[in-house]
């Protein structure tokens, strides 16, 4: 890291903080250890301005959990009430029917290092 | 813009100190656009000073809403131009503009649906010193004008025009070169609209060349003796006077328990729960609901609990099958910074309903309601015009400043990700039909997943048992503020969460 990046390393998104085969690295050794779970990563959209950041950023998720259910434990970590928006970005950019499984989306969106991306938002607000 | 209540300190918890900080520094900023010359710098200082003399302020109101009016257009117009060679989408319905007949249907399909705009010296809303939403209300003017549009539906004869409606102001009709969206190589066409900038088009054009009314074409101006004073009645609803159901002093209102206060700036979401409270709460509009989907999920039987009369009275009736009408509203988020481009296939089809009422949303912090499409551009009804307020209590007001003659046009590739998609049933069978037609144009998104889905069942049976109630320890889990920069936070936060 150049010694002018004043950027905290820990305020970096996850693939920036690490390379490509320590993330892989990582993979292959968490999913040895447990082979029922899927490694998630969830961020805050860098310009959230509502929703709180999360403490952590690394999640093991069982393979039948439902997009419903994931969404409802990462709200109730936030204490988000019901109606407040809340969105959750594969990728950063396509939204996830709820009725899937973690296992299904893992399928379709993992990344080449094995993890699945996920970036957390809520909407913009208008006034000019 | 500044908002920071105590109910909304409840859900966001650790970050209200940041945020605070953040929403002060950005005020400014904010409250005078962020583009363009900047009006003279004493127009929003110290707006909160008590004592300052009425004039003053009446003096303040008037030179922002006359600059809001120059930033956004509305002083020097600039013509929006209209493909003949492809159709026009508006709620459902299509126009191929290449002939008189099908740009008259267009001018009344435009002109009938209601436009809600930022207003000035109505009376004060409570508990703040604002007259007027310019330049703070245009989202809860999207949403006034998206419920509108629901009440038209749900109260008027079908495909009711209004017969007072004016010629179209401002528009080109062309000759596009096929699947050129440029304009290079149009051959301009005589406007069929009135000329630029006339305040008095009615005379120069339709008498002669565009029959208003004529008998065999629209026999729904018979019916206008019935429903003019529907649509009269409709409009007071959205008056800007604290009585109003759906004025913008009831909607203010209502915000508050959402940590919303007047000067604030409006998401779609947040919108979306104000005009179902708002419908709840009033008795002047019967039969009718609005429902609000959340995580991106219509959940079928809390709609039916929502609409089924049978099932709210005591003791339940099976034998009277009588149905709410319903709104639905779905907030999305069709991206992350920018509008995921996989999406705009699956807009266009949604506006190609006849069961959408229009989407709110807009340019980025720009609100506009969205309802229709031509090529790969949005059609849209646009807020951002200051009026002066119209006492809506006289009979016979004039309803001229609640239509818009001139339609307006951006790219698709503009829209803000942020948007609340509307759809309106009559009935249990029209809600039925619904879910397939919008489960059906929902699935032709090139995104491998649906921007939403209808699933049987309530909210409840697909959460997590004992989870829903569990808010008692969150401050474990969101970090507070000031210790996302210390090294300690670190270690913990590489290591994985079991769920």
């Amino acid at each position: 890291m150049p010694p002018f990046d004043k950027t905290p390393l820990q305020n970096k998104p996850f693939k920036q903080r690490k390379s490509f085969a320590t993330r892989k690295q990582e993979v292959a050794g968490i999913r040895t250890k447990f082979p029922n779970k899927i490694p998630v990563i969830i961020e805050r959209y860098d310009r959230e301005k509502f929703l709180p950041p999360l403490d952590k950023t690394k999640f093991l998720v069982p393979h039948e959990l439902t997009m419903t259910q994931f969404v409802t434990i990462i709200r109730n970590r936030m204490a988000l009430l019901p109606s407040q928006a809340f969105y959750l970005l594969i990728n950063n950019s396509g939204l996830a029917s709820m009725s899937l499984t973690m296992a299904q989306v893992y399928k379709d969106h993992q990344d080449e290092d094995g993890f699945l991306y996920m970036t957390y938002a809520s909407q913009e607000m208008f006034g000019h | 813009m500044n908002s920071v209540s105590p109910s909304a300190a409840q859900y966001v918890g650790g970050v209200m100190q940041d945020e605070l900080v953040e929403n002060r520094r950005q005020h400014p900023l904010e409250q005078q656009g962020s583009f363009g010359p900047r009006p003279p710098p004493t127009l929003d200082s110290d707006r909160d000073a008590t004592g300052e003399p009425d004039e003053m302020d009446k003096l303040k109101a008037k030179l922002m809403s006359a600059w809001n009016n120059v930033k956004y257009g509305w002083t020097v117009k600039s013509k929006t131009s209209f493909n003949k060679m492809s159709p026009v989408t508006v709620l459902g319905h299509f126009y191929l503009l290449n002939s008189e007949d099908e740009v008259e249907r267009f001018r009344l399909a435009f002109v009938s649906r209601i436009w809600l705009t930022y207003r000035r010296e109505f009376p004060q809303l409570e508990g703040s010193t604002w007259t007027t939403d310019c330049g703070w209300g245009c989202m809860l003017r999207s949403g006034q004008m998206l419920l509108a549009q629901g009440l038209l539906v749900h109260l008027m004869p079908r495909d009711w025009a209004w017969s007072d409606a004016q010629q179209l102001t401002d528009v080109d009709f062309e000759v596009f070169r096929p699947r050129s969206p440029a304009r290079a190589g149009g051959v301009p066409i005589p406007s069929f609209g009135s000329p630029r900038g006339s305040n008095t088009p009615e005379k120069s054009l339709s008498s002669s060349q565009v029959p208003r009314c004529s008998q065999k074409k629209r026999p729904e101006c018979v019916k206008d003796h019935q429903a003019e004073p529907i649509h009269h009645k409709l409009v007071t609803w959205f008056g800007d006077q604290p009585p109003a159901p759906f004025g913008v002093h009831q909607l203010v209102e209502i915000g508050k328990g959402s940590g919303k206060k007047a000067g604030d700036w409006y998401g779609p979401s947040i919108v979306a729960h104000i005009l179902r409270k708002a419908v709840a709460k009033t008795s002047v509009v019967q039969n009718l609901a609005v429902y609000v989907a959340q995580d991106c999920t219509v959940y079928k039987e809390d709609v039916a609990r929502l609409c089924d009369l049978s099932l709210s009275q005591t003791p339940p009736d099976p034998s009277r099958h009588a149905w709410k009408s319903v709104i639905i509203l779905v907030p999305v988020r069709l991206g992350g910074e920018a509008l995921n481009p996989s999406y705009i296939e699956c807009v266009k089809n949604i506006l190609k309903l006849e069961c959408c009422i229009g989407i709110i949303g807009g340019k980025p912090k720009h609100s506009l309601y969205f309802i229709g499409f031509q090529d790969e551009q949005l059609l849209y009804l646009d807020p951002h015009y200051c009026q002066p307020v119209v006492d809506v209590t006289q009979a016979n007001f004039s309803l001229e400043s609640f239509h818009c003659t001139s339609p307006k046009k951006m790219p698709f590739n503009r829209m803000d990700p942020s948007c609340t998609i509307g759809f309106y049933a009559r009935n249990k069978k029209d809600f039925e039909s619904l879910c397939s037609a919008v489960s059906m144009a929902l699935s032709s998104s090139k995104e491998k997943y649906p921007i939403f889905t209808f699933v049987d069942g309530q909210s409840q049976d697909y959460g997590l048992e004992g989870h829903s109630s569990n808010h008692s320890g969150p401050g474990a889990h969101i970090l507070p503020p000031g210790k996302m920069g210390k090294c300690n936070s670190r270690r913990n936060s590489d290591e994985f969460v079991f769920l």
